[in-house]
């Protein structure tokens, strides 16, 4: 309970501060407004969605027309029409974001042992190379699932040969939906349909952030924002000694940890608060779709924020003063947000870059906003993400309170 | 009687510094216990130590018998301390202060709403109760101080130096408050370096210096210890050191000291010694330019242990 009042006379503290309002809403929106103009060279689409050419060397056939409405439907792509024959150069010349060649007689030999090999033309070192390979795959797994589906069926169909009446009909497709729901979990989803060429974009039009290039100054404010929020729960700690509560909450029954806890839970609310309001901003005003995964969205969100206020408070008890506070957390803020890919997608950067990038929490924040932003991917594309974020969280406020009991009590 | 802090051997060393060295001392339940002394002298480290801020080199203290070393918790949840520093957060109102540090102590709900009232009433502070503490003066900043130590109705309090630069009518108004928390039951522990104070407030008196115990007793028992002796400051138109050694030769002088300019002389009789003081000093050249003469104190007392006034 102590934990929570000390939170919120740290909350009610802050929300006085008209000056604090400023760093938390006001800096982001315009700092998220401008990097987006950035980005898209001062004219934004219209449509956020990838551009993916369709290059169908199969004419009408049933499988390439489900495929094209599939991925139509995925709302994360729209179709470019483009001759199979300079569907590459479509990518190099950045019409088109990847190409998709759907090969002659693919659909009549769909059904066959060994079916043709669709190919996707793209840039796999950018991000929306990779989207686009995600979204693609996932959508002719689900057609070849369907594909196994129906063959099993007909193969069973062909072995009972006479259905005499309605109740054995009736079973006989209870049995054919059993046996395919577990033939579905058994197709390999890895299974390489797709083949993917690189072909890599010369010119610079904003598409490889999946469209809309708030895609990227969005979440990538956001977290530069929310990590400068380590100045706010690093100078709580400083301005406590300066006023000498610090020492006087010591001299009460309350335990170390829970005085950090109380502070840390009012850093992550405040972050928190602050990163909500932002993916707001870029669902609401931005059309940075933020409410394709939700859940994925907050979960991110959280863990960003609980490491924040962690690595805020470490800071805080190390420091000697509020100059020290400023100092110490604007290297850290140019460092997380730079390496981290807030300022520039981490895929252009090449692969060591990226690498040294991933060892910052930040590079961890924008990959599971990335994830669902601009590769497309579901829930399960954030859990590496917010448990390496829940990781140095628990990391930082574990040394956080080591530092506060040897350095305060 | 109960104890309410026992000092076992503290000790507390800061690198080569050795601030507390070896203070065994007892503060019965319902007494005033002060311990006087100049800074440095480590009254403040021994605070530090009981109220869970520093941990002691060694040894070790109980308060309301439980052991700061091992129970720190249930030490620190007897404990109300007034810190020497205002510990207050600014930006909140004088209310608002008392409510959160309330919380802090375990209060909630109407229980702490009537304690705040109450501690309001008792520091003088209710009109100004919705008032930012930073616009507030020194004295209701340090009233504000108190009043938060007080709100769970603490077994002892440990007060380090309230009355430190504040106005004489504030000053008053907290050791008034002091008497009567006393008078409530509550064990006080208080720290000064104004002799007056301890004189006025407390029902034992602890003199410290260099980080040691060097005189404990009621205020009468330490003054026997100078053996009511009268301290004579005296002020030249010269270098102390040409009168000092002619001076501790003058019958009746049982010691003269100086520092900064001012020769301190404590004589059994002043009536008697005083115009022997000044042949002394016409005979070396030197001319008396100021007489204070004070009776018997605490202040004789230090200086008749140390050699030192107790000044700042």
């Amino acid at each position: 309970m102590r934990i929570l009042d000390l939170a919120f006379k740290d909350l009610s503290q802050v929300l006085r501060d008209k000056m604090s309002l400023l760093f938390l809403i006001v800096m982001p929106v315009v700092f998220t407004f401008f990097m987006g103009l950035a980005f898209s060279g001062a004219t934004r689409p219209t449509d956020p969605r990838l551009a993916l050419g369709w290059a169908n060397a199969d004419g009408e056939s049933r499988f390439s027309q489900q495929l094209y409405a599939d991925l139509e439907a995925s709302g994360s792509v729209r179709w470019v029409e483009v001759d199979p024959a300079e569907a590459e150069a479509a990518v190099r010349q950045g019409q088109v974001a990847g190409a998709l060649v759907i090969p002659a007689g693919f659909g009549q030999a769909v059904f066959s042992p060994a079916p043709l090999q669709l190919t996707l033309i793209a840039d796999q070192a950018s991000t929306a190379g990779q989207s686009l390979y995600q979204i693609v795959q996932a959508a002719v797994a689900r057609m070849f699932s369907a594909v196994e589906i129906a063959r099993l069926d007909v193969t069973m169909l062909d072995a009972q040969n006479v259905l005499p009446d309605e109740a054995a009909r009736a079973e006989e497709r209870q049995a054919a939906l059993e046996a395919a729901l577990a033939e579905w979990t058994q197709t390999d989803r890895q299974r390489a349909w797709v083949r993917v060429e690189s072909a890599v974009a010369q010119t610079d039009n904003g598409v490889p952030l999946g469209g809309n290039p708030f895609n990227q100054s969005s979440p990538g404010m956001l977290v530069q924002f929310a990590i400068s929020g380590m100045i706010g729960a690093a100078g709580i700690v400083v301005q406590e000694r300066k006023t000498r509560t610090l020492q006087r909450l010591i001299t009460t029954a309350m335990k170390p940890w829970q005085i950090i806890a109380g502070h840390w839970l009012a850093m992550v609310t405040l972050v928190l608060g602050q990163t909500l309001l932002l993916v707001l901003f870029g669902q609401l005003v931005l059309d940075v779709n933020y409410f394709r995964e939700p859940l994925g969205v907050l979960l991110v969100a959280v863990a960003f924020s609980l490491w924040i206020a962690s690595m805020g408070l470490f800071i805080g008890v190390l420091a000697q003063g509020q100059e020290q506070v400023i100092l110490f957390c604007l290297i850290a803020m140019f460092l997380f947000t730079s390496l981290g890919g807030a300022w520039f997608p981490l895929e252009v950067t090449g692969q060591v870059f990226s690498l040294i990038g991933h060892l910052t929490p930040g590079a961890w924040a924008m990959d599971g906003f990335q994830n669902i932003l601009v590769r497309g991917l579901g829930l399960a594309s954030v859990w590496q993400p917010v448990g390496v974020l829940v990781a140095y969280a628990l990391l930082f406020f574990a040394l956080a309170v080591w530092r506060f009991r040897v350095r305060e009590a | 009687m109960t104890l309410a802090i026992e000092m076992q051997n503290l000790h507390k060393r800061f690198g080569d510094l050795h601030a507390v060295q070896g203070v065994s001392l007892t503060v019965q339940a319902g007494e005033i216990l002060s311990l006087l002394g100049p800074n440095g002298a480590g009254k403040s480290t021994i605070i530090s130590m009981l109220s869970g801020l520093l941990q002691p080199t060694e040894g070790d203290a109980l308060v309301m018998g439980h052991s700061i070393r091992r129970e720190p918790e249930a030490a620190k949840a007897c404990l109300g301390v007034v810190p020497q520093d205002i510990a207050l957060y600014p930006d909140l109102s004088a209310r608002e202060n008392l409510l959160f540090w309330g919380k802090m102590y375990g209060l909630r709900g109407a229980a702490l709403k009537k304690r705040v009232d109450e501690v309001l009433e008792i520091i003088g502070l209710v009109d100004r109760q919705k008032g930012r503490v930073d616009k507030f003066s020194g004295g209701m900043k340090r009233r504000v101080n108190i009043a938060a130590a007080l709100l769970h109705k603490p077994q002892v309090v440990i007060m380090d130096e309230p009355t430190v630069g504040i106005d004489p009518q504030s000053r008053r108004h907290i050791l008034d408050n002091v008497k009567e928390l006393n008078r409530q039951g509550m064990t006080v522990l208080y720290t000064t370096h104004y002799m007056e104070e301890a004189a006025e407030l407390s029902d034992h008196i602890a003199i410290m210096d260099h980080g040691r115990v060097i005189a404990y007793g009621t205020h009468d028992e330490l003054i026997r210890l100078v053996g009511e002796q009268t301290r004579i400051d005296l002020t030249l138109n010269v270098d102390a050191g040409r009168v000092l050694t002619a001076w501790q030769q003058v019958e009746g002088v049982s010691r003269a000291s100086a520092q900064d300019g001012l020769v301190t002389v404590l004589v059994d009789d002043s009536n008697r010694v005083l115009p022997r003081l000044f042949e002394a000093a016409t005979a070396a050249g030197a001319r008396i330019t100021g007489v204070d003469i004070r009776e018997p104190n605490l202040e004789a007392v230090f200086l008749h242990l140390t050699g030192r006034a107790l000044r700042d």
